[in-house]
């Protein structure tokens, strides 16, 4: 009756073979009821991220590892053993530790991610909502939950940027605290200019798109941003106004030159936040002399996407001392659960009370031939083992549902234990 | 306990405080934990019951000599960043006082109290004058640290390398509000401060005696008042202010140790 965990992962398997084995949301259901039936699992749960798929699961006896891995591939079609060399199975201690640090974005390819714990919290709703999420796992998604937010709230692990888009917002935010009604001017709209855009707007910051020989891309652009368009001639104004530029133009020569900065930023004490995210350059480099003005173009925004990698990296050990200390808090409680220790006080109780109650019968009885000694030795074991049967059968069964807890506690006051 | 006891328990403090806070600094943690939370709070509570226990001893209000000085500078150093703290939650502050009022209690507790007995030390203008002035100074200082901030973080952010200040520093903008809002605060307090050692002087006689102390408190004054006059009508500030920021406390600096200069020791506030 131990948890296991098996699946596949970015550290085990390709990006194919993670696809293989992903699980439509709308065939989880479905899929936790074979988990169960296939694998022989009492309790399942399914993890299905583009990172990661895997079946958390706990059987009544036996380890089902290598059930669930066939599961995994029989459900997507798979001939058995085929995709087993991608595949990894932690059992006990090992899948309880997994469970945390996936929760707690450890095990995430980018450490310190924040969606996993929502994914997580997801997985063990939809199992909740299949019925087949028991004690076992509804305990295990508590206590890791708690962990994840724990590690994430108390070390920097969530904290600083590592994508370019939102290095941009970052950087933008370090610059000018509140992004409330700065002005953002797209010269040129990209993917990525987009991307950088919308979340500044997200901040609270207004803006303007310019528009060349394409004038309705940039309409468009700006209607969803919730801004709005201007002719490219208007360069030289909308600089002046701006906050933030994000210039992402396919132009083959720098289309913002050094003098049209110099000249928006003359008559101001506000700073310019400059970012060139075309290649080649839209922005001359010569910009960055000029006071109160801040350039990034995309190798230094992947720079600093880095070095903040490399900021969470360093949290990451402060995250797993206090996700391994909340993996250390569980197992003891697991261990608390068992039932084992409580039948051995009351069996060796009982055999305590028949000993000396034989002893006292014997001192009346005077002087016993071996036959009768062996009578009232059998007569007295029987009672005890037909006393103790059914409460020692119970219990072990209350353990096996995961609810010995409730039991534990008054059986042993009930005893005097 | 005398004083002096008090005064070391402080020191105690501080220096869990400091090392604490710089600690987290090279791990990049958050700078302030529980116990630097605690050490600044009981250090501060320790440090209050050292001045007023002094203040006993000494027969006048506990400011003269380097001693006093020093020990009542650090208490209105933290004074400040415990108000700036509650107010604004800018943890990084303490990388700047923790240590500052560590060395600072620390000169205090090796130097000699000073037992000087003066007439003039009986005055009223002697605490409100010198509560004044430290007060003004703890919220200069705040401005001085902010303006540091704001520096190595801009070269931070201009360099294109995210370096400690990076990480551990609010943005550019709050270090600016930040300090022109300390600059306001103790600007109010350091033109009391002025008016009243002017008062003290009259009742001694004359209203300008033209000593070293008096010459850079107003040139203190004066960059000050330039600095919240051009914030006020140009929205003016960024890396001058810090400058000018830096620029006006270390005239402070000079102003609050010239006396002691002048007279051997003789007054520091």
């Amino acid at each position: 009756m131990t948890l296991v965990v098996v699946g596949v992962s970015h550290r085990t398997a390709p990006l194919d073979v993670r696809e293989a084995l992903a699980f439509p949301r709308e065939r989880l259901q479905e899929a936790l009821a074979r988990a169960r039936g296939e694998a022989g699992l009492t309790e399942a749960m399914i993890l299905s991220t583009c990172n990661r798929v895997e079946v958390y699961g706990r059987a009544a006896e036996g380890a089902p590892a290598e059930a669930v891995a066939r599961f995994l591939e029989a459900f997507h079609g798979r001939a058995s053993g085929t995709l087993g060399s991608y595949m990894y199975a932690v059992s006990g201690e090992a899948a309880v530790r997994h469970a945390f640090r996936v929760a707690a974005s450890l095990d995430s390819m980018v450490i310190g991610e924040p969606q996993i714990l929502g994914q997580v919290k997801e997985a063990y709703e939809v199992a909740e909502a299949a019925k087949s999420l028991g004690p076992s796992l509804g305990a295990l998604r508590n206590r890791c939950l708690s962990a994840a937010k724990r590690a994430r709230s108390e070390t920097r692990i969530g904290e600083n940027a590592v994508s370019v888009s939102s290095v941009a917002v970052e950087l933008a935010r370090k610059i000018f605290g509140s992004l409330k009604d700065r002005a953002v001017l797209l010269v040129g709209a990209g993917k990525m200019s987009e991307l950088s855009a919308r979340h500044l707007v997200n901040g609270g910051a207004r803006a303007t798109v310019l528009g060349g020989r394409t004038f309705q891309k940039a309409e468009e652009l700006a209607a969803t941003l919730g801004g709005q368009a201007a002719p490219f001639e208007a360069l030289q104004d909308e600089l002046a106004k701006a906050d933030v530029v994000i210039s992402s133009t396919g132009a083959s020569r720098a289309v913002i030159r050094r003098e049209d900065v110099a000249a928006a930023v003359r008559s101001r004490r506000r700073p310019l936040f400059l970012i060139d995210i075309a290649v080649p350059r839209d922005i001359e480099p010569g910009v960055r002399d000029l006071a109160n003005v801040f350039l990034y173009d995309l190798d230094d925004m992947k720079a600093v996407a880095e070095a903040n990698l490399r900021e969470r990296r360093k949290e990451a050990a402060a995250a797993e001392a206090i996700v391994e200390a909340e993996v250390r808090a569980f197992l003891e409680w697991q261990k608390s659960l068992d039932v084992a220790p409580l039948v051995a006080d009351l069996r060796q109780r009982a055999e305590a009370i028949r000993r000396a109650e034989v002893e006292r019968a014997r001192q009346r009885l005077g002087p016993l031939n071996p036959d009768q000694e062996a009578a009232l030795d059998a007569a007295t074991t029987a009672i005890v083992n037909k006393l103790l049967h059914p409460p020692t059968a119970h219990l072990k069964e209350v353990a096996k549902n995961g609810r010995a807890s409730e039991v534990v506690e008054l059986v042993r006051r009930l005893f005097g234990l | 306990m005398s004083s002096r006891v008090y005064l070391l328990l402080t020191l105690a403090f501080y220096a869990v405080g400091a090392l604490s806070v710089l600690l987290q600094a090279v791990a990049r943690r958050r700078l302030l934990t529980p116990w630097t939370v605690t050490a600044a709070l009981a250090g501060f509570a320790m440090h209050t019951a050292s001045l007023s226990q002094r203040w006993t001893e000494a027969g006048h209000f506990p400011v003269v000599g380097f001693h006093d000085g020093a020990s009542f500078l650090a208490w209105a150093t933290v004074l400040a960043f415990l108000a700036t703290y509650v107010q604004t939650r800018v943890d990084a502050l303490g990388l700047a006082v923790y240590p500052t009022a560590f060395v600072l209690v620390l000169l205090a507790a090796l130097t000699p109290v000073s037992d000087r007995e003066d007439p003039v030390l009986r005055s009223l203008y002697l605490p409100i004058h010198t509560t004044l002035a430290l007060i003004g100074y703890g919220a200069l200082f705040v401005a001085f640290a902010m303006g540091v901030m704001y520096l190595i973080q801009e070269r931070e952010l201009r360099a294109r390398a995210p370096r400690a200040f990076y990480y551990l520093a609010p943005s550019l903008e709050r270090c600016d509000t930040l300090g022109g809002r300390s600059v306001e605060v103790g600007f109010v307090f350091l033109t009391l401060a002025i008016l009243t050692g002017l008062m003290w002087n009259l009742s001694r006689g004359a209203v300008w005696t033209g000593t070293p102390k008096e010459w850079s408190a107003l040139a203190a004054w004066v960059i000050y008042v330039a600095m919240l006059v051009a914030r006020r009508r140009s929205g003016w500030g960024g890396r001058r202010a810090a400058l000018l920021g830096i620029a006006g406390f270390v005239i402070v600096v000079f102003t609050f140790f010239s006396l002691s200069l002048a007279r051997g020791m003789g007054g520091a506030a």
